[in-house]
């Protein structure tokens, strides 16, 4: 517990720790001058240690950088500028695990700073180290007053271009090639550009930016890792063992190499494989801190939570300034007070109290859905299935992406999902019955695949199989979504992958899951039931796309594009002679969390007595929000009327969880609701339960003498 | 003439005969009072529409639970608020002049053993003994309200404060037979949501937890100081105030409704034997950890059955079904 709380403070007071370094060297009476003459010496001898460390000989940067600093706290304060920034650089080598080496390298930057206003370089350092870091604000403010200073400078319009992708406010991918624009040999701008590129996928561009970083430094190690990582992508062995060649020349020891490849693979949802890598890069430096949090994320994504923990740990003790290992250790802090049941094929993971309500009803609906995705694909993947669910979104975002703020209300990779429970949401949010099974659709689709599936296909079996699940379910086609098909908006079938990965709008995204959707029920309708099955075993034979097509559909891409766009024009013929054209800005899908229709409609069915209907409208209303008492109580009568007593325990049980303010008296309604369903047994265990702490309750009483005076097998 | 006096000592014969006859045949239909509750409410400045509406509202409620469920007489039933015109059920204006003479008649009519039940409703402000709740005009302090309680020595006071910022109110009134309840901690200001939910507790049966029919101070105190807490859970909100109870043993032993004992022997002999049972049983909760699960469970059904089949028999003697 001392150690978390280390980390909560750390957390809490990185920024303010820099920002007082920041001051503090600032204050810091300057000499400027002596030994000027030692500066070129001094920054060579850093800008070789760094070399060393490329190249992956830790152990001789580490020593250089040592000696630097040594002689920097011995005589710094005569030191030039200049040399100032080489002891920063220097401090940064023998930074691992030292939080206080990673403060005295932004006072070096800094001094160097103050001692010479003119000088860029200090400043842009100390920028790129607060970024480093994870302190955005004050990056920013470092990058803004270089380009004051000096309009267009590349350094520090790449600088912004960072902050960008960091925050996910702008066009990041912009402001690079800006800086590229003002110097096009900035190489670190165009290694951002190529990651940028192959984080959407565009294989193409990021070989290109890679290439063009090459012949400007041969030894730029990361452009050979873009370089590897499209080609393992692309299923080109011979390119990837060319790449690995090359980073193998650069350095003996490319760690780097295999983090970016890691990375690359775990883009994919193929986490075994980036597993493998990361381990790859750690055999090569077990020091490395990426390597270590790649192995250890994807270890938690593979649900080896003990193992993956062990892992971070040993990460976030080398850099102690990562906000994702630091927010990942708070979670499996918080996951680790989690109750864990494990029910048929699955084992929930939850806060006890959502255990106790969600799982009656998220057991059994998944067990379904298991059985029915299972008998459709004819595919069953290893039990357990472990779905985690978090009522705090913060929590399910960092278990996803290792930040906050993610906006998806569910995650699959592969035999480990994570959903919102749902009252990490406002009421009438989402549906989170509807979610566990896209989610778990997701299971299948990762599974059958080998995790070759390409991310619009996944989604788009998700959605459609959401939506022959309940009546209701899965996303509809709406107003915007028909004018964006009116209107051409949508993307074909062969390029449907962009429309998640570099979507042009904010509907974009949404509106693709649909589109999917349709894209799998056409598939299904015009070449019968086995076919998308066959082709999530084509991506598994490594098929590529249109290889996919053509075994499974004898289509290519063209025709298949061509098939689905009548398709779904037909489909919505009526819908789209009556649209517009202009998509506006009302919601782009009607989702399946609108309680406002339902809550109408079960009052409705109670005023006319149709209690069978009740029933079923009430469990729909509790896939949107279960914590609302009355509710249960009125589907619990609902139940009893209809002749359902199983559901009326289930929901005299829910009542119970949810506290209400007399507990005895819902314990003693569900004893009732057991005695009606025939289980005395469980009806005279609540009832002595109550009887012991309350042995005047009367209702209870005369409950329980009726239990012992009707014949077994009769109702009191 | 001289008959006379004999005849009227007849009569008197007669009269103390019948008076004798009367008071057995009554003894057997009448409960007798063993404890007589009083209740002073006092409801005070709304300053906003809401917050007066929602302070009429709990008082009213208040007055008419008293009535109705604690048996509290007419005369022993007294409401002050912001706005005499505002509801027939206000006895007067929540002034300091008229809230003093209030609890100053109340100590004129209590007898030893009655329970005196003060709650106040409003805005309140933490300044210690200067602790006030907002009425019109000037406001009483805690202080002087710890010096017109004084004289209830021979009775248990129940002083509830159910306002913001009275926490303080804790610290200047506790003492001997007194149970101080207040909707906060001492450093707590914000706006109190207490109130309604103590309200709440007191109209319903949810708070009686032990379901004897009989809500305790305690019971009381718990069940509001959950619901509040439940309420900011709610609405996702950090809990700004926390109640407090200065004496949880004689709030547990304390009941606001008047207590009655019944004249028939057979009810009497009744009670005391369930009595017995429900020691009984508590005697063998006590050792549950000790015994066997199923020994036990032996045990409990046997006693709770017995204590139930008491009831029954209580019931049918009162005519209740």
């Amino acid at each position: 517990m001392m150690r978390r709380a280390n980390r909560y403070v750390l957390g809490a007071a990185l920024r303010a720790a820099l920002v007082v370094a920041l001051f503090v060297a600032l204050a810091t009476p300057f000499a400027a001058g002596a030994q000027g003459a030692a500066a070129s010496d001094r920054t060579a001898r850093v800008t070789a240690a760094e070399r060393s460390l490329l190249r992956g000989d830790r152990p001789a940067a580490a020593r250089e950088g040592r000696a630097i600093v040594a002689d920097y706290e011995q005589n710094g304060a005569r030191w030039p500028a200049r040399d100032r920034i080489a002891a920063g650089r220097a401090y940064l080598l023998v930074a691992d695990g030292d939080a206080g080496a990673v403060r005295s390298a932004l006072r070096a930057f800094d001094a160097a700073a103050a001692a010479d206003s003119s000088l860029d370089e200090a400043v842009l350092r100390a920028s790129d180290l607060f970024l480093e870091k994870y302190v955005a604000p004050d990056a920013l403010q470092g990058y803004e007053s270089v380009l004051r200073r000096r309009p267009g400078n590349a350094w520090a319009t790449l600088g912004l271009a960072r902050v960008m992708a960091f925050t996910g406010k702008g066009d990041a991918l912009g402001k690079a090639n800006e800086a590229l624009a003002a110097d096009p040999r900035l190489v670190p701008a165009l290694l951002f550009v190529a990651e940028r590129h192959l984080e959407a996928e565009h294989n193409d561009s990021a070989v290109a930016a890679s290439r063009r970083a090459i012949a400007i430094d041969a030894e730029a190690l990361e452009a050979w890792a873009v370089i590897g990582a499209v080609a393992w992508i692309s299923g080109d062995s011979a390119g990837f063992r060319a790449a690995r060649a090359q980073a193998e020349r650069v350095s003996p020891r490319p760690a780097t190499f295999w983090v970016s490849v890691s990375e690359a693979a775990a883009r994919q949802r193929r986490y075994a494989d980036a597993e493998r890598f990361a381990e790859r890069a750690l055999d090569l430096d077990s020091l490395f801190a990426p390597a270590l949090g790649a192995v250890g994320t994807n270890r938690l994504r593979t649900g080896q939570i003990a193992e993956g923990r062990a892992i971070i740990e040993r990460a976030f003790a080398i850099d102690p300034f990562s906000l994702w290992h630091f927010n990942t250790l708070e979670l499996l802090d918080v996951l680790a007070g989690f109750r864990t049941v494990r029910m048929g094929r699955f084992e929930f993971v939850a806060p006890a109290r959502e255990a106790d309500l969600l799982l009656p009803y998220l057991s059994p609906l998944l067990e379904e859905a298991y059985d029915k995705l299972a008998a459709r694909y004819d595919y069953r993947p290893e039990a357990p299935v472990r779905m985690e669910i978090y009522s705090r979104h913060a929590d399910f975002s960092v278990r996803t992406v290792g930040l906050t703020g993610l906006g998806a209300l569910g995650v699959s990779f592969g035999r480990l999902l994570a959903i919102d429970a749902p009252s990490a949401r406002e009421p009438g949010s989402f549906n989170w019955g509807s979610t566990s099974w896209h989610e778990l659709t997701h299971t299948f689709t990762l599974g059958l695949s080998g995790n070759r599936v390409p991310r619009w296909f996944s989604e788009g079996v998700s959605v459609f199989e959401e939506r022959r699940a309940r009546p209701g379910w899965g996303a509809t086609a709406t107003p915007v979504y028909i004018a964006a098909l009116k209107s051409n908006f949508l993307r074909p079938v062969s390029q449907l992958n962009d429309g998640f990965v570099r979507p042009r709008n904010q509907h974009e995204v949404i509106l693709s899951y649909y589109h999917a959707s349709l894209v799998a029920e056409m598939i299904e309708a015009e070449f019968g039931a086995p076919a998308l099955g066959a082709m999530l075993r084509g991506w598994r034979d490594g098929l590529t796309n249109i290889e996919v097509f053509r075994r499974a559909l004898k289509l290519d891409e063209a025709a298949l594009d061509r098939r689905f766009d009548t398709w779904v024009r037909a489909r919505f013929a009526r819908e789209l002679a009556a649209a517009r054209t202009d998509m506006g800005t009302d919601s782009a899908v009607v989702g399946d969390a609108d309680l406002e229709p339902l809550l109408a409609q079960a009052a409705r069915e109670q005023a006319a007595g149709k209690d069978s209907a009740l029933v079923l409208t009430i469990e729909r209303i509790l896939w949107i929000w279960p914590y609302d008492q009355p509710t249960h109580v009125r589907l619990a009568e609902a139940a009893l009327r209809a002749g359902m007593p199983g559901k009326a325990v289930r929901e005299r049980r829910a009542v119970s969880t949810l506290g209400p303010s007399d507990l005895l008296g819902a314990r003693v309604e569900l004893a009732r609701a057991l005695l009606a369903a025939g289980d005395r047994t469980g009806a005279r265990r609540e009832l002595l339960d109550v009887l012991e702490q309350a042995p005047t309750y009367e209702k209870a009483q005369v409950l329980l003498l009726q239990l012992r005076s009707a014949p077994p097998g009769a109702a009191p | 003439m001289k008959r006379a006096p004999a005849g009227v000592r007849m009569h008197r014969a007669l009269v103390l005969a019948l008076a004798g006859t009367l008071a057995g045949s009554l003894a057997l239909a009448t409960p007798a009072l063993a404890q007589r509750t009083h209740l002073l409410v006092v409801t005070g400045l709304g300053g906003e529409p809401v917050y007066s509406d929602a302070f009429v509202r709990q008082g009213g409620a208040l007055v008419d639970l008293a009535r109705a469920q604690w048996h509290v007489a007419d005369s022993s039933l007294t409401w002050l608020a912001e706005d005499v015109a505002r509801d027939p059920r206000i006895s007067g204006a929540a002034t300091r002049a008229v809230i003093g003479d209030a609890i100053l008649a109340l100590s004129r009519r209590v007898a030893p053993g009655d329970v005196v039940v003060v709650v106040l409703i409003g805005h309140g402000s933490n300044e210690g003994p200067a602790s006030r709740v907002n009425m019109p005009g000037a406001d009483p302090t805690a202080a002087e309200f710890q010096a017109w309680i004084a004289g209830f020595s021979r009775q248990t006071v129940v002083f509830v404060v159910a306002a913001s910022g009275s926490g303080d109110f804790a610290t200047v009134l506790k003492g001997p037979g007194r149970v101080v309840i207040t909707a906060s901690r001492v450093y707590e200001r914000n706006e109190s949501k207490f109130a309604e939910q103590f309200v709440r507790g007191l109209a319903s049966t949810d708070a009686d937890a032990d379901k004897d029919g009989r809500l305790t101070v305690m019971e009381s105190f718990t069940y509001a100081t959950r619901e509040v807490a439940k309420a900011y859970e709610s609405d996702r909100k950090l809990q700004t105030e926390h109640p407090t109870v200065s004496d949880s043993v004689l709030a547990a032993r304390t009941v606001y409704a008047a207590t009655t004992q019944s004249g028939d022997p057979r009810i009497v002999a009744l009670v005391a034997e369930r009595k017995a049972l429900e020691e009984e049983l508590e005697r063998l909760r006590a050792r549950k950890a000790t015994m066997p699960a199923a020994d036990y469970d032996k045990e409990l059904e046997r006693l709770v059955v017995a204590i139930a089949e008491k009831s029954v028999a209580i019931r049918a003697l009162e005519g209740r079904p």
